[in-house]
């Protein structure tokens, strides 16, 4: 126990120190002030594109758009920076060789595996929940207040999605050496579940569903029941690449 | 006691045999150098002792606990100091062994005079720079500090002199030998003078297991070279002392090179009076007579021939 | 018909934030010699020229040891 505190506190200097907690709080407050505004200027901006005297008829935008527009950002954009911090999670440490030492004193690994989990957890929380906030209160400034139906389950559905992406990262740089291999891997899993999406009925079961459906919940445009499938078959996922992750690094040569 | 025993130990990488049947054992209070070609399985071999890489087959023992692959709780016994070690650059000194204490368990309070404490020894107090700006000697020392941080039994240091120079071999040799004081420390090196500087007992790996093991002074006994080099004063005077050396019944050979001759002969002992007696009979005047100290390059160099 | 200046007070936060990120990047470019790869000038270029994902970038593979 006492080596998972310690090293826990290692975790979150070095995000810290490294600027990574910096980089994703600012890239996800700037999202949650962007998407409104977008949202608000999004007809303003496609009528400057209108030449030729055409006039587009676009509808006035609303509470929905935007929250759509934050969905839109988050799940593309804000994913795209979440691999990119977190990318180098476990394979920095042991490329490196900084593990050693401190494996050598008798830290148990176990602990690093829910040490690395927690300050990784800790930092995409902290950071969504700042975008949610912020979100949150722009557009209740720009818009009127809409009844909008699970919005706060979708808004758990990304989050959950994220916290996805962060468990196999860990488990792809258990699997595989190099400093950028478990981000490769990663990408190359969810780019095959983007593949798999073609694949007619096996998208209601896909993760991805809970970045993708976001939006069509507010609006009914997507299948509540189906999304729930989803969260469960996403949260087997998240435990079991956990659980993969602790057994392989268990036994693995360093 | 023995405080570390290795027994039938066999690791393959793949289709590679680095290690074929290692047996040894390292008694408390000494300093154990562990020589061997590059390659010859020295670092696989240590990290096998702290449960970093599984043996093939074979178990090991360290104060008489089996060392488990993984996470093993021998390692609370030792402590490790690799080639080159890898720190957190964005940390200083200070801060990295108090992670390193949090991990071990050494009491919050005991922490701060330890550190304290070690970086007085390894003549790091007073640096509060980040690690990543030290140089290579000084995250040695560094290495050095963390790893007496629990008072180990056993030391062990992979490679430590290696890749400095001069003058931070030295400081490493210094502090380690002065570890040896309170610990038992297992070195490995090809650098065979250090080995002389401060081990006291070696062991020899080579072709997949310890051909030779043993005190250092004991082994140097046994691989002694009868030989002798005799100078004399003049170029002219070397062959014909060769000549007068060679008709004796004991000397295996006497080579002549400027006005030096290198003599192999046996029993030294029983008679080197009769080489004086002929120097003095013949009256050549010679500058230097000396009995060759073998050196454990030359045993060595025998061993893994 | 929304006016972009009544939105202003809201584009400042975005604009601040950016800048934070843009001016971290540089002050960090310029303290250090050695980057993970690519040199000084590759880094500036990037960091002022792609909002956002310059810094990003810079910060995950750029930036050297420390």
């Amino acid at each position: 126990m006492s080596g998972f505190t310690a090293f826990f506190k290692k975790e979150i200097v070095e995000y810290l120190r490294s600027y990574k907690a910096l980089i994703l709080l600012c890239v996800f407050i700037i999202f949650g002030m962007m998407s409104p505004l977008l949202a608000k200027m999004m007809p303003d901006i496609l009528s400057h594109q209108a030449i030729n005297g055409i006039t587009l008829n676009i509808p006035k935008p609303t509470f929905y758009d935007s929250f759509g527009q934050f969905f839109k950002n988050l799940s593309q954009m804000g994913m795209a920076v979440l691999l990119l911090i977190f990318g180098g999670v476990l394979s920095q440490d042991l490329s490196k060789g900084t593990l050693i030492m401190l494996l050598a004193k008798g830290l148990s690994r176990h602990a690093v595996i829910l040490a690395k989990f927690a300050a990784a957890l800790i930092l995409w929380t902290a950071s969504y929940a700042f975008a949610v906030m912020i979100q949150w209160g722009y557009t209740l400034y720009l818009f009127d207040k809409l009844p909008v139906p699970h919005l706060f389950f979708s808004l758990f559905c990304l989050w959950l999605f994220g916290i996805f992406i962060l468990t196999i990262l860990l488990m792809s740089s258990t699997l595989v050496g190099g400093a950028y291999s478990g981000l490769f891997l990663t990408t190359a899993a969810l780019g095959a579940l983007i593949v798999c999406q073609f694949i007619p009925g096996t998208d209601r079961f896909s993760p991805l569903a809970l970045a993708s459906d976001n939006a069509g919940l507010m609006t009914g445009a997507a299948n509540l029941h189906h999304a729930v499938t989803a969260v469960w078959i996403t949260v087997i996922l998240i435990v079991s690449a956990l659980a993969v992750s602790l057994v392989v690094f268990k036994k693995k040569s360093i | 006691m023995d405080i570390l025993r290795a027994e039938h130990i066999r690791k393959n990488f793949g289709s590679q045999h680095v290690l074929t049947d290692l047996n040894f054992s390292v008694s408390k209070h000494s300093i154990f150098g562990l020589i061997g070609k590059n390659g010859s399985g020295k670092t696989t071999t240590m990290k096998m002792i702290l449960g970093l890489i599984k043996p093939t087959s074979g178990s090991i023992y360290v104060c008489g606990e089996k060392v488990a692959y993984g996470d093993t709780p021998t390692n609370r016994h030792i402590g490790y100091l690799p080639d080159v070690p890898e720190f957190y650059g964005y940390m200083t000194a200070r801060e990295y062994l108090k992670l390193c204490g949090e991990i071990t368990g050494v009491r919050r309070s005991e922490i701060h005079k330890r550190t304290d404490e070690l970086l007085c020894l390894v003549g790091l107090n007073g640096v509060n720079r980040k690690i990543h700006s030290y140089s290579r000697g000084m995250k040695q020392r560094l290495g050095i500090a963390q790893a007496l941080l629990n008072e180990p039994e056993l030391l062990i240091c992979d490679e430590v002199t290696s890749a400095l120079d001069p003058v931070g071999r030295k400081e490493i040799l210094d502090l380690l030998s002065a570890a040896g004081k309170r610990a038992t420390v297992i070195f490995s090196t090809h650098i065979l003078s250090d080995v002389e500087r401060i081990c006291d007992q070696i062991g020899v790996l080579n072709n997949g297991q310890l051909e030779l093991q043993g005190p250092l002074n004991e082994i140097k006994q046994d691989y002694r070279q009868e030989a002798l080099q005799i100078e004399t004063l003049t170029p002219d005077q070397a062959p014909v002392l060769a000549a007068h050396l060679k008709a004796l019944p004991f000397i295996s050979k006497a080579e002549v090179s400027g006005r030096t001759v290198n003599v192999q002969l046996n029993h030294y002992e029983e008679n080197s009076l009769d080489i004086i007696r002929l120097l003095a009979s013949e009256s050549i005047p010679i500058l230097k007579y000396e009995r060759l100290e073998p050196t454990l390059e030359n045993v060595f160099m025998d061993v893994i021939r | 018909m929304t006016q972009i200046s009544d939105l202003l007070p809201l584009l400042i936060p975005i604009i601040v934030l950016e800048l934070i990120l843009v001016i971290t990047a540089l002050i960090h470019i310029f303290r250090h010699k050695t980057y993970r790869f690519g040199n000084r000038v590759l880094w500036v270029v990037l960091v002022l020229c792609f909002q956002l994902i310059g810094p990003v970038v810079y910060f995950i593979f750029g930036r050297g040891d420390d």
